[in-house]
């Protein structure tokens, strides 16, 4: 402790006698902050809650433990690779706004650095992670001012960018985890793919152990559906979107599988494939982008489940997921406003 | 009669802070020297009765004002007027009477015409009494009697709430008030606030978590149809009565007015009490039982103190560390900051909050378990072992940061309306209808949006200033409530009296 508060002291005392350096002053106290917390004192109220959006961030951070852990385990120091990049790169963008605006550097890169791997393809090159991360931190959030301001969620920002500019990379790196499978097959459709081209559906248990392809962190479900119940229970999250939208995308292609077999898959292999888990308890309810009305919530969900089963068994795309978290972020403002004008509405 | 229990949506549990006031009574001793407000409670300043050099009696009236809504003020001790001067008291300047002890006996005068058999009293006379005592100040509308003590005469009081709820991070002890005969004694001054005010009906509001008390009160007005008995959740702020009309009346509240307006008077214990002593017994109100808790007092205790007793006295010794901490007046989330030792107590004291200064930084505060932190979150330790006590200190816990729009302002809003959506509109400078129509008016002040924000995002400020520019550019609170409720006493008195 006395180490780190002795190299803060003299980090400072370097960069406030060179005038390049003095930019870097927001860093600096970033890390000041993040060390030493507050000598801020309250005024009225007297007493204030011990939450900050710290602990709130790396609450999201540790839900997210098992499944980052998982996809370690199955695809290798890759991974691990990916995630450095990503918090690297991302790091860097925000490090740069924060100098040009000379304001604080805020907590929320906290999750954006850890996702971002998460829902890319396992072998995803690292120079294609640098590029999706800047990009989606820039584009997905920086453009709009920064946390708390963004229209839509940084991560799925770089990964539709991604998915767009580099189709090649982002749709055939699927390799198999390398445990629980046969060794010879080294790459193989995602479980959702295979039910595009043959109608196959995977078997359950392989589902929710992670023993199928996906991307990184999407195929370890069953420490991505304890996190969110974890997140729900410490109320980081709230229950309403993810229950909206796992109960519409069971019931709805239930519905739809019964008429018609091959295009819409049954519901619980729906859920139980892509990244609909991932999605549902950690992207959709990104509190800054998702709706914050309590019936915006339940109808944000619905939407989203109805959306991405409607683009995985209607169109040319595999996974509808993060189009849809792009579609329902885009949305999210008219559905605030018309929960708003309704509940507000002149008697 | 028993109702079951009910609760309103919203609000926050306080529950098991470090420091409450243990159920123990303390005489404090005469005081050397007094200075009387001659503005307590809910009244308006009255005139002075005694000049400079006048010999006073303890329970003498010394101030009183019978054209204005007011009740009279007394001389707490046995002594010589000094001195009447204006001073500043809470944010107002009013008179105040410097008044030396010279017999520190703790005889007190009685009033004139009290009876123990209060029933043989005529209504006049106990109304008299009540007046004359001063009780009729207590609370938010004080107590109607015919002399204008509120703005609404007693017969027009449809409802009477007496709540004992205890929502605050420290109260007052329950149990203390209501212990041995003052049990009985609480229950006669029911009586004679309904033979007051014959047209009322009278709901007794109590804390669930006391099932013995409740248990008694029960046994004991089985037989009386008149008296409803309501367990009620301690949360934050039930003790509100912008919250008590809702949950026990199922009656909308005209935000921004009182109670009285609708014909509701909400009381507290120690007021129905006073009114006992004052019709029973005879006794002017000079003392009143204030309870010294939180972390940085020495001890936590209860103590029973004539009004006008300097805090500075109060205070002597009573304090804990090298650094003065904050001292808080009733409430930890509203109250008023007691800096000035030299300022007197009132009537309307109910509990005096020290809680410790910490301005100390933390090695990696965040990350901490959190055995003795209190959040609405589930993200500490705390809410796993409750039995632990909570610590209560004035670090703000985390820097400022954008909002997120995590909604924790919007759950815990006890009057439904979204602070954080209000708060970007008065940022911005939008000030017009819209928020109007969002509600800003029914804001009641109470402190959680503030309290919750993981942000650090002063709310409650945002709220108060939207609320200030709205009334200086012509909309007021008026245009949502006059339309819709049919109030009384508007002419005598608008607004509610904050401090």
């Amino acid at each position: 402790m006395k180490l780190i508060k002795d190299v803060l002291g003299n980090l400072n005392g370097v960069i406030q006698k060179n005038k390049f350096l003095a930019k870097f002053k927001p860093v600096l106290n970033a890390m000041d902050e993040f060390f030493f917390g507050t000598s801020r004192v309250t005024s009225l109220p007297y007493i204030l809650d011990y939450i900050d959006i710290k602990r709130f961030m790396s609450f999201v951070v540790i839900a997210l433990i098992p499944a980052t852990l998982a996809a370690i385990y199955f695809w290798g120091l890759h991974i691990l690779a990916m995630i450095i990049v990503s918090y690297a790169f991302g790091g860097m963008v925000e490090v740069a706004f924060a100098i040009t605006r000379k304001k604080e550097i805020h907590e929320g890169f906290l999750v954006t650095g850890l996702i971002f791997p998460l829902i890319l393809p396992p072998a995803t090159p690292l120079w294609v992670v640098a590029v999706g991360v800047v990009f989606g931190v820039l584009f997905g959030k920086e453009v709009f001012g920064g946390t708390g301001r963004n229209i839509f969620n940084p991560a799925i920002v770089g990964r539709v960018f991604l998915t767009i500019a580099f189709p090649k990379i982002m749709t055939l790196n699927w390799p198999l985890p390398s445990i629980g499978v046969g060794a010879d097959a080294i790459t193989g459709a995602t479980p959702l793919a295979l039910f595009k081209s043959q109608s196959i559906v995977n078997s359950y248990g392989n589902l929710l152990f992670g023993f199928c392809s996906g991307s990184a962190g999407e195929t370890f479900r069953i420490g991505l559906i304890a996190g969110g119940i974890f997140l729900i229970l410490t109320r980081i999250i709230d229950w309403r979107i993810p229950l909206a939208a796992l109960s519409t995308i069971f019931v709805f292609p239930h519905l739809s599988n019964h008429f018609f077999h091959t295009t819409f898959a049954p519901g619980l292999f729906q859920i139980l494939s892509g990244g609909v888990l991932l999605g549902a308890f950690f992207m959709a309810t990104d509190p800054v982008t998702a709706p914050f009305t309590k019936s915006g919530r339940w109808i944000g969900g619905i939407f989203l489940g109805v959306l991405t089963v409607l683009i995985r068994g209607l169109s040319g795309y595999v996974e509808g997921l993060v189009f849809s978290i792009l579609l329902l972020n885009a949305c999210t403002p008219l559905i605030d406003t018309l929960v708003l004008k309704v509940r507000y509405r002149r008697k | 009669m028993l109702k079951p229990f009910r609760t309103f949506k919203g609000g926050y549990r306080f529950k098991n802070y470090a420091g409450q006031p243990a159920p123990v009574l303390i005489e404090a001793d005469i005081p050397k020297q007094v200075v009387v407000p001659l503005r307590q409670g809910f009244s308006s300043e009255v005139k002075a009765t005694v000049k400079a050099g006048d010999a006073v009696f303890a329970g003498q009236i010394i101030g009183r004002d019978d054209e204005s809504i007011s009740s009279p003020v007394h001389s707490p001790v046995n002594g010589i007027v000094e001195n009447i001067k204006r001073m500043n008291y809470f944010k107002r300047d009013i008179n105040m009477v410097l008044i030396r002890t010279t017999n520190s006996s703790r005889e007190i005068t009685r009033l004139p015409g009290y009876a123990s058999e209060w029933w043989k009293l005529s209504n006049e006379k106990i109304e008299e009494l009540i007046y004359l005592s001063g009780v009729s100040s207590l609370d938010r509308e004080g107590i109607p009697t015919r002399f204008k003590s509120s703005i609404v005469q007693p017969a027009d009081v449809n409802h009477l709430i007496i709540h004992g709820v205890g929502s605050e991070p420290y109260n007052i002890s329950l149990d203390l008030l209501l212990e041995g005969k003052n049990f009985l004694n609480f229950f006669e001054g029911i009586k004679i606030l309904k033979r007051l005010m014959p047209n009322s009906k009278v709901h007794l509001a109590l804390n669930a978590r006391k099932p013995k008390l409740i248990e008694q009160f029960v046994k004991l007005t089985s037989q009386i149809e008149w008296l409803d008995i309501y367990p009620l959740e301690p949360k934050y702020p039930q003790g509100y009565d912008e919250i008590l009309v809702p949950t026990i009346l199922h009656q909308k509240f005209p935000y921004g007015y009182s109670a009285a307006n609708i014909g509701i008077v909400v009381l507290n214990i120690q007021a129905v009490l006073g009114v006992y002593k004052a019709v029973a017994e005879g006794l002017p109100l000079i003392e009143r039982i204030i309870a010294f808790c939180g972390p940085a007092m020495k001890e936590n205790i209860h103590l029973k103190v004539r009004t006008g007793t300097l805090l500075g006295d109060l205070f002597y010794g009573k304090l804990k560390g090298e650094r003065p901490p904050r001292v808080v007046l009733n409430s930890l989330l509203t109250g008023v900051l007691m800096n000035d030792f030299s300022l007197p107590i009132d009537r309307s004291f109910t509990q005096i909050i020290a809680i410790e200064e910490n301005n100390k930084r933390e090695f990696l505060s965040f990350m901490r378990p959190g055995l003795r932190r209190d959040s609405y979150t589930r993200t500490f330790l705390s809410k796993l072992f409750p039995n632990i006590k909570k610590i209560a200190d004035t670090n703000q816990h985390g820097e400022e940061r954008p909002c997120i729009t995590c909604n924790f302002c919007e759950e815990i809003c006890p009057v439904g309306i979204i602070p954080h959506l209000l708060s970007k509109y008065v940022k911005k400078g939008f000030i017009d209808e819209t928020i109007m129509n969002y509600g800003i008016f029914n804001c009641i002040e109470c402190g959680l949006c503030s309290f919750v924000c993981p942000s650090k995002i002063p709310l409650v400020k945002y709220m108060k200033a939207g609320h200030e520019k709205l009334i200086m550019q012509g909309c007021d609170q008026a245009q949502c409530i006059l339309p819709y409720f049919n109030l009384k006493g508007l002419e005598e008195y608008r607004g509610v009296t904050k401090l």
